[in-house]
């Protein structure tokens, strides 16, 4: 018996060595992979080369200035894929010979480099996108460098004035600019044309005919709404935030001012019609009772499966879901259903952005890359190879990006729609909005309640 | 001279054994404490290159937030209701597989631990289609016994989801502790039990007064480690299963700080919550330890 409680001590012990062990291995790996040290020779040529940033001049960059030493790219791949960022930074090495371009690149990057953002070695430019990065907080981290008087006047590779080009404009921290917007993506609701021609339900173009077509939807025992309660951001990307808009006249500043912590946009009378919009499409049971418990993958699942009509989401969805879609399907795309009838459609974007670190070692070469990618080729280069629009204006139709991303791109110039630029909230705001609209779509606050746990936290956080 | 040498090399025989264990116990668990009591007194994004020294307000700012005393409660609930479950469910099967000798026993106790070896990832995974209130199992089966087809949403109540969470948490438990009640059973001679039955002692009699006390041990060992494993670990299965939704109702103390730490960016905060979870476990530990001591009979 005591022989016995020995082996049986033993036994754990050996399991509590072996368990840290386990963890140790990880970490191994995940050093090798984020390696590539940064603190090695920002050689004195690359501050030489100061007027780098003058060489907006209307000649192409690389005869003006030689870039030197090394410069690090940091971006995170995901849904875009990478095709589009190993063919950019091949294209800039070759264009700028003298300069040692490296790449770090990964699913796994943010979490990877996060040790040299902290330790103030971070790479010199960053693609932010992605868990565990966030704009905002970069910002009022001080990780970012000021773009704003860079930005005035600079000019990319062919001589355009980059800002002139921007489908959207960079958002503003205090009046400044520290990230500008690489990919322009919207949210939006998702159906299926091909079932919606067989049943002959109505395609929506506002809250009503939403309504109305749901309705008959609901009759034939599909389930009319579908969303994924375990990231909330998603409805309220698709269905809140438009909402809001619309309500407040198709003025896009309310949610600006949100995201600038007052307090008053949160009280204004748009934020509360809005909540009672969705409160409206609970009551009335067009929201599919899962969408509470299940996350994206399975919500979109069901969709496929024509179990749900209408699903909120972004235009990454077909590129997502590219495997399992069933033959057939054909994407109809809307990015709000929350107008009134004959308003206009108000497109939520999201975006996702680049910076240069602001304790980047080649500051030059990260601005000359911006300059490089901020052109018109590159439009329809990231339109091909990523499938989505890119936030570069420029007519992509004779390019080969799939016919959806040219769908959307055309919705987002249309002069008709309201496009809402790039808001990125406070994350504790955030994540409490995002926990109160799902305590809202299952009924457990009411609108008032959503606004006054949204207001407390934003007061709190100001 | 030669005892001098001799005990060096015995101090060295034991070093040998030792050190090793105690540096990589010191770099992995000790300093990594210390590390979290020392963030746990700034306020850090967690990305940042600076940090601001602001004293116990983590601490003060975790007392206000109802949030945390949610997930300690619910920590606790999936503590109790484990060792309640896990116990009793543990140590039916163990005495069934042992006392009542039957063919396939060999053969339940390999299915019985066979949670066991799957990772608590996929058992998050596996009940999550379980309870998929459109295409999961339990509506399906629900749905034999009524006119309607049964469309309850298990993981999205207003309140109380976190008892969803339990039976997932029992069943991925159970076969470790069988396993360590059958050996313990397995080693109580044969001959107690035949006694009692010459006795006139029936089965049940038999499980109170023989079994029981000489498992008490291993019983204890499982309660505790059932315990601090719950404490630590809860993380894993919520994370999977709801991360900590609907609207905070799941939230246990590991997804409360990781949440803070890395989507909401406030790492100092979650190093207290850290700090916090090391306290209670400590805490709750000498505790039972106390509570279960008086009871335990050795065999001789």
């Amino acid at each position: 018996m005591a022989f016995n409680k020995k082996m049986a001590a033993l036994g754990l012990a050996a399991a509590m060595t072996i368990v840290p062990l386990a963890g140790c291995g990880s970490n191994d790996n995940n050093e090798g992979a984020s390696e590539s040290p940064g603190a090695s020779s920002a050689s004195p040529s690359a501050s030489a080369s100061a007027p780098a940033g003058e060489s907006a001049s209307p000649s192409p960059s690389e005869s003006a200035v030689k870039l030197t030493g090394d410069f690090e790219i940091q971006y995170f791949v995901g849904g875009y894929g990478d095709k589009w960022w190993k063919k950019v930074i091949a294209d800039f090495a070759a264009a700028n010979p003298d300069l040692n371009v490296k790449e770090s690149g990964g699913p796994k990057i943010n979490e990877q480099n996060k040790p040299r953002w902290i330790g103030g070695n971070p790479p010199d430019f960053v693609y932010i996108d992605g868990p565990n990065l966030n704009d905002r907080q970069m910002v009022e981290d001080g990780q970012l460098e000021d773009l704003t008087d860079w930005l005035k006047d600079a000019k990319n590779v062919d001589g355009d004035k980059i800002l002139d080009i921007l489908a959207q404009q960079p958002q503003q921290y205090d009046g400044k600019i520290y990230n500008i917007p690489l990919v322009l993506n919207s949210w939006g609701v998702f159906w299926d044309k091909a079932l919606f021609k067989e049943k002959g339900y109505a395609e929506p173009t506002d809250f009503q005919s939403f309504l109305d077509v749901s309705e008959k939807i609901k009759a034939d025992g599909i389930t009319p709404y579908i969303h994924t309660g375990k990231y909330p951001y998603y409805i309220n990307g698709s269905i809140l935030y438009p909402a809001i808009v619309s309500n407040n006249n198709d003025d896009f500043t309310i949610l600006q001012d949100m995201a600038a912590n007052k307090v008053e946009a949160y009280q204004s009378p748009a934020v509360l019609a809005a909540l009672n919009q969705i409160v409206e499409m609970r009551d009335k049971g067009l929201i599919d009772k899962a969408s509470i418990q299940i996350n994206h993958t399975d919500s979109q699942m069901m969709f496929l499966q024509h179990k749900d009509a209408f699903i909120s989401n972004g235009l990454w969805l077909p590129n997502e879901m590219a495997k399992d879609v069933p033959e057939g399907f054909d994407f109809g795309f809307i990015p709000s259903i929350t107008q009134k009838p004959g308003g206009k459609v108000v497109a939520n974007t999201s975006t996702a952005t680049v910076a240069v670190a602001k304790n980047g070692k080649n500051k030059e070469a990260a601005k000359a890359f911006l300059q490089f990618i901020f052109s018109k080729a590159q439009a329809s280069q990231w339109a091909e190879l990523s499938g989505a629009p890119s936030n570069i204006k420029g007519d992509i139709s004779s390019s080969n990006a799939p016919n959806f991303v040219k769908d959307a791109a055309r919705f987002l110039t249309d002069p008709n729609t309201v496009v809402i630029p790039t808001i990125t909230f406070n994350a504790d705001v955030d994540t409490e909005m995002q926990n109160a609209t799902d305590a809202l779509t299952i009924g457990k606050i009411t609108p008032e309640e959503w606004v006054k746990r949204v207001t407390d936290v934003v007061a709190k956080v100001k | 001279m030669r005892s001098v040498s001799e005990k060096r090399q015995r101090y060295l025989f034991i070093a040998a054994f030792i050190v090793p264990t105690l540096v990589f116990f010191c770099v992995f668990t000790i300093y990594p404490v210390i590390q979290a009591l020392y963030y746990s007194f700034f306020d850090w994004s967690g990305m940042s290159d600076t940090k601001e020294f602001i004293g116990i307000d983590n601490f003060k700012e975790m007392w206000n937030d109802p949030i945390v005393l949610r997930a300690v409660g619910n920590d606790y609930f999936l503590v109790a209701g484990k060792i309640v479950g896990i116990m009793i469910l543990a140590t039916f099967f163990a005495v069934a597989l042992t006392r009542f000798n039957f063919k396939l026993a060999g053969f339940f106790r390999s299915i019985f631990f066979i949670p066991n070896v799957i990772s608590v990832v996929v058992i998050g995974v596996l009940w999550n289609f379980i309870y998929n209130p459109q295409i999961g199992f339990l509506n399906a089966f629900l749905s034999l016994f009524t006119e309607e087809k049964v469309t309850i949403t298990w993981l999205g109540f207003t309140s109380h989801t976190i008892w969803m969470l339990l039976p997932p948490a029992i069943w991925a438990g159970i076969g470790f502790y069988m396993i360590l009640l059958i050996a313990a059973i397995q080693n109580i001679p044969e001959s107690y039990y035949e006694a009692a039955e010459l006795e006139g002692a029936g089965q049940w009699t038999q499980f109170r007064s023989i079994t029981v006390p000489l498992i008490w041990e291993q019983m204890k060992v499982s309660i505790i480690n059932i315990m601090m494993t719950t404490l630590n670990g809860s993380f894993v299965i919520v994370w999977i299963m709801t991360e900590g939704g609907p609207d905070n109702s799941t939230q246990v103390m590991g997804s409360y700080l990781y949440q803070m730490a890395f989507r909401q960016y406030h790492f100092g905060f979650a190093a207290s919550i850290g700090v916090l979870i090391l306290v209670l476990s400590l805490v709750t530990t000498v505790v039972m330890q106390r509570l279960l001591r008086h009871e335990a009979v050795e065999l001789s």
